[in-house]
């Protein structure tokens, strides 16, 4: 033992000082190139990396709000779901079923409506649909997502996961790839393959914020998922720090036959897990349709592995990770086009996560499980 | 063994899954007494603690605890009937802060009235110092205090500790010995397991030498530790 150590202790830390300053040389080069860029031969305006910027923190704080939920089933359930991006769409159709059928009855027909225009019986742009000019139907359909996904977890949990949950992680995780796929075929199923767009794009309120050399769009949509994600972010933070029931999900997260032996009722527990990861999932699920204007079956599935990315790159089982994890990856995603296709830009995100995690293999908040 | 002694466990078969560990153990613990369990590694003495408190597999006997029975009761349901738990390792929430693991040690009350956590810092004084700080920078000592104060949070009547001493530095030892005496002088019942077993001995009212998950010796603890016997096996001479 005293022989590899002693020969693989220096060579190791050898290696991870290259890898370090390789990465460190990297990332010098393309803030280099960034300033060159802006400051020097102009090719890269503020306000494009300004709007881009923006564009990442919206994406960000989706992919932040819908990990939560993922890292609280991971941290208290110890398991990887991968159903959870299916959860996202879920939501996002009750959600968005509700908003046409507030903002579209009496001048479509109320099965159209329920199906969120389906095959293009409707659409959201004809039907005006937006935060400013139908807020009550916006709003319903925030409450619609958020309940209808806290429904769907329980059952699914009570139907699918309870059963075996005393098996092992790899059990769960494969059972809920088929719930993913069962869940994702059925929406489409119901409502269809088609892409649809849900907002009325030309009739939200911009703001023009100009920014040194340019303008950056900021609009009423951006400023809902903004207000919405943050504050629920917020209420999250609160809950966990100052409630009986938070405290509780942060000691079983940590111990969980610890939390038993203590008279924590840990199915209990469990509930309220899937209670606030499920509302929180469906609403990240509204406001990202609200935001991009457009919805289809697959939008979750998309974003389940930057959501997977995200969680691990901030330390799974910490829900401030899961946030600053979500910000990262989506500002990653979104400013690499300025260096690569846009197509690519996902990949981007993936490598800025190995990067990360090579050099802190523990990710960014660990060991604060949910805290 | 009276019949009205706190706890009664009678012939208990008990283990994990199909392994049975326990082969009728006999045990009781008075009201307010000092109950130790030594004997080797293996013997089963942590299986008799888990036993009581619901944590293995019943396979035959009985636990009895204040007149009632409580055989085969989870540990959800036991925590009711006023016995607690400090288990050996992992025994507090590391994560949390010192004062949030207490009030978890309080989950089952509507509310954890101020005087449950006054009485506890005021018998583990370094715990109020440190009740803002997180359980997990807490010293191998502290850690154990943290553990006893969580479970006396709902100033049980039985207080269940397994190897209180282990893994503390020898002069936290006796510390640890100083504090159980004074919990057990306030009025709570204890049943200890301990591999410092002449300690042990030297400070229970009653004792059980356990081997191969049997009774072998039972007595008070200065007849134990004086018994022939019991000193060339158990105790190393």
């Amino acid at each position: 033992m005293g022989f590899t150590e002693s020969f693989t202790g220096p060579w190791r830390l050898t290696a991870d000082r290259v890898l370090a300053a390789v990465f460190v040389a990297v990332g010098l080069l393309f803030l280099v190139d960034l300033f060159w860029g802006l400051l020097i031969s102009g090719s890269i305006s503020f306000s494009r990396l300004g709007s881009l910027a923006w564009d990442g923190l919206m994406r960000g704080l989706v992919i932040g709000l819908a990990g939560i939920g993922l890292s609280m089933t991971y941290s208290i359930l110890n398991f990887a779901n991968f159903s959870h991006g299916d959860y996202i769409t879920s939501g996002a159709f009750a959600g968005w079923a509700t908003t046409y059928l507030l903002a579209g009855l009496g001048r479509a027909d109320v099965g159209s409506l329920l199906l969120v225009g389906a095959g293009g019986s409707v659409l959201g742009g004809a039907l005006d649909i937006g935060v400013t000019t139908t807020p009550v139907a916006v709003v319903a359909g925030i409450v619609v997502a958020g309940v209808a996904t806290v429904l769907l977890a329980l059952g699914l949990d009570r139907v699918v996961y309870e059963p075996i949950r005393s098996e092992s992680g790899i059990t769960l995780l494969i059972t809920s790839i088929g719930v993913a796929f069962a869940l994702r075929y059925l929406i489409q199923f119901v409502f269809g393959s088609d892409v649809r767009g849900t907002t009325a794009a030309g009739s939200i309120p911009q703001l023009q914020l100009y920014f040194v050399d340019g303008v950056v769009r900021i609009d009423a949509h951006d400023v809902t998922l903004l207000a919405v994600t943050v504050g629920l972010m917020l209420g999250v933070h609160v809950l966990l720090q100052t409630t009986k029931l938070g405290k509780a999900m942060r000691a079983m997260s940590d111990d969980e036959d610890l939390a038993r032996i203590t008279g924590i009722p840990t199915e209990r527990v469990v509930r309220a897990t899937w209670i606030i990861g499920g509302g929180l999932t469906g609403i990240s699920g509204y406001v990202f349709v609200l935001w991009k204007g457009t919805l289809g079956f697959n939008d979750g599935w998309l974003l389940l592995l930057l959501i997977f990315a995200a969680v691990i790159l901030g330390g799974i089982g910490s829900i401030y990770g899961a946030i600053a994890g979500g910000l990262i990856i989506g500002v990653t995603a979104s400013v690499s086009v300025l260096w690569i296709p846009s197509a690519f830009s996902r990949a981007a995100a993936f490598v800025v996560m190995i990067v990360i995690l090579l050099v802190r293999p523990q990710g960014l908040f660990s060991g604060r499980s949910t805290a | 063994m009276s019949a009205d002694d706190l706890l009664i466990v009678e012939s208990l078969d008990a283990g994990y899954g199909d392994l049975q560990i326990l082969d009728g153990v006999d045990l009781a613990v008075g009201d307010e007494e000092y109950t130790t369990i030594v004997g080797p590694n293996g013997a089963g003495k942590s299986t008799v603690m888990k036993s009581v408190f619901g944590l293995t597999t019943h396979m035959g006997g009985s636990v009895r605890f204040d007149g009632g029975d409580i055989t085969g009761l989870d540990p959800e349901e036991i925590i009711y009937e006023g016995i607690g738990y400090v288990p050996q390792s992992d025994n507090v929430f590391a994560s949390l802060s010192v004062r949030e693991n207490l009030e978890m040690g309080g989950y089952i009350l509507d509310s954890v009235p101020e005087e449950r956590f006054d009485a506890v810092f005021e018998r583990f004084p370094i715990l109020a110092e440190r009740s803002a700080q997180t359980a997990g920078t807490l010293s191998g000592g502290q850690r154990q205090m943290l553990a006893m104060g969580r479970a006396l949070m709902l100033d049980p009547e039985l207080l269940l500790l397994d190897e209180p001493s282990a893994g503390l530095a020898p002069d936290l030892v006796d510390e640890m010995f100083d504090r159980i005496d004074e919990i057990n002088d306030a009025g709570t019942a204890i049943l200890m397991v301990e591999q410092n077993a002449k300690e042990a001995l030297r400070r229970c009212d009653r004792g059980y030498v356990l081997a191969n998950g049997t009774n072998r010796f039972e007595g008070d603890g200065r007849t134990l530790l004086d018994d022939e016997e019991v000193r060339r096996e158990f105790l190393g001479g």
